[in-house]
């Protein structure tokens, strides 16, 4: 802070009074210099706020005096889809369709991962990209693929930069990580603002809007599975996914958390999530687990679940890894 | 002469922070966007019964345009009892078992009517049925299958509320040759900061 020495001058009522007698204030000259200090002054305090107000999304008055997400009203919810509509219309040139899915009643879902079929392809990272709508510079990618030698479980011996003429590579397996939707999630414990809470259907969502950014949950989450926005996104307009939900892909600012949320925007609608879409390989399960006859029911009944990742610290997650044989 | 030496660094922050003479780090080096191939969910082949639905063409699939109807055709092995196949199908690539064993046409197709399929249990197939036929062998694999724990399926997880598409063996297996192929990885993901020994694009 800049702080100015106090200076009896500037009180003085005959600073600004042509009638007073010249000797009984300042002279010109000291009226010069302090003008001229305090010009100086104001002008680096105003360039030193230009940060300031080159931010273009800049929160709104109305985001700011935004109710959070469980108190909200359905006319409130209301406002706040048109407010998010307006915005992202603004600065992408996408009408977006932004909707505030709830979980369905008898759903609690699960993910379950055939580590004997996939083959390292990549190609859900990207398709969540694009369906999540994340900042393709710098990237930001919920899901990490880890290249791992046979014979270990060792995370330390993952490599997730591998790049090959052609995958899979003799003597690898490959073990995609993303968010675990834990039972017991440690980053909604650290969150000092209740800006990240586990739903009735599993998903451990976030409200952008009242995320403050202060990364802890970042810091508790033993899978590496929360990102943060450390500067704008940048999403070219039309690679933009229209199809929203609030507390799903719509666009996030900088400053926020974000994380795998199970695709909401599709899976609360009834759809498979983008990552199991798009696997060539049909690695990927997603399912309803209170429904008997679901995949992921079938496949934890039957198959050879061996684990869930780090299961020895107690999150108890709901990704799960399988083997055929 | 306070007051003067103020005015100097004030205007001197002033010009700094006008001209970020220390305020914005680099910026982030481009990262190209992520070929559309990687995106797309259709499936590695694409089934007979993909290719019916779609109302393409079948003419590959008319095998009396050329063999005989009545008479099987006959199967020629080299001196390695490896089955020697005819130019007319060279795109066939016998890869099907291990040790050459499964080199015989007719363990799947019917010699006496090619436009179906036989299973070892008496069964005539049609091509659409291919499914059916690599379940009478592969037990496990087809139970798995039918279960949904093998296999893709796409589209709606709640079949209340929209449908979903089961894919058939052959929509990612070749028959011929069906060891799932590998295929070019998605570009690894860029780090926020490149490491100092990374490959900097120079500035021109």
């Amino acid at each position: 802070m800049l702080t100015f020495p106090p200076n009896p001058d500037m009180s003085s009522p005959e600073l600004h009074d042509p009638s007073a007698a010249p000797d009984a204030g300042m002279s010109r000259r000291s009226f010069l210099r302090t003008s001229a200090v305090l010009t100086a002054g104001l002008a680096a305090v105003a360039t030193s706020l230009k940060p300031l107000f080159e931010m273009e999304d800049f929160t709104s008055a109305e985001q700011f005096m935004q109710k959070y997400y469980k108190e909200m009203t359905p006319e409130e919810m209301k406002k706040v889809l048109a407010r998010i509509t307006r915005e992202v219309e603004k600065q992408y040139g996408v009408r977006p369709h932004v909707r505030d899915l709830r979980p369905m009643d008898g759903v609690e879902f699960v993910y379950a991962l055939n580590l004997s079929r996939c083959i390292g392809c990549r190609k859900c990272v990207h398709a969540c990209v694009a369906e999540n709508n994340q900042s393709r510079n710098p990237e930001i990618q919920y899901i990490r693929v880890l290249k791992m030698p046979h014979g270990t479980f060792d995370l330390e011996k993952g490599d997730h930069n591998y790049s090959p003429e052609k995958v899979p590579e003799k003597g690898f397996f490959y073990m995609p990580v993303q968010c675990q939707q834990c039972h017991n999630p440690p980053c909604v414990k650290v969150c000092p603002v209740n800006a990240t809470w586990q739903e009735k259907d599993g998903i451990t969502v976030i409200d952008y809007d009242w995320c403050i950014g202060c990364r802890y949950c970042e810091a508790a989450c033993p899978y590496w599975a929360r990102r943060f926005n450390f500067t704008k996104p940048s999403i070219p307009a039309d690679r933009l996914n229209p199809e929203m939900a609030y507390l799903g892909n719509r666009p996030r600012k900088q400053g926020v958390m974000e994380k795998c949320h199970f695709c909401v925007q599709r899976t609360r609608a009834g759809r498979y999530p983008a990552c199991l879409e798009v696997c060539p390989t049909g690695s990927r399960k997603f399912g309803n687990i209170l429904d008997p006859n679901s995949e992921v029911s079938q496949i934890l009944r039957t198959k050879r679940v061996f684990m869930q990742l780090k299961e020895d610290v107690g999150t108890n997650p709901r990704f799960f890894y399988y083997f055929d044989v | 002469m306070v007051l003067a030496i103020l005015t100097v660094v004030f205007l001197g922050l002033a010009v700094a922070f006008l001209s970020d003479s220390w305020g914005y780090p680099a910026k982030h080096a481009p990262i190209p966007l992520v070929d559309r191939s990687f995106l797309d969910p259709a499936t590695v082949r694409r089934s007979y019964a993909d290719l019916v639905r779609a109302k393409e063409d079948l003419s590959d699939f008319d095998c009396y345009g050329c063999h005989e109807k009545g008479h099987p055709p006959p199967l020629h092995y080299d001196a390695n009892q490896k089955l020697i196949i005819p130019p007319e199908h060279a795109d066939v690539v016998m890869g099907h078992g291990t040790h050459g064993r499964n080199n015989n046409c007719f363990n799947c197709h019917n010699e006496n009517n090619l436009t179906t399929l036989q299973p070892r249990d008496g069964r005539e197939l049609k091509l659409e049925e291919s499914t059916q036929l690599c379940g009478s062998c592969h037990g496990p694999t087809y139970r798995d299958w039918d279960s949904g724990a093998h296999g893709r399926i796409n589209g709606y997880w709640n079949l209340k509320l929209g449908s979903a598409v089961k894919k058939d063996c052959v929509n990612c297996h070749n028959p011929h040759s069906p060891r799932f192929p590998g295929r070019q990885p998605a570009p690894a993901p860029h780090p926020l900061r490149p490491p100092p020994d990374a490959d900097v694009p120079a500035q021109p």
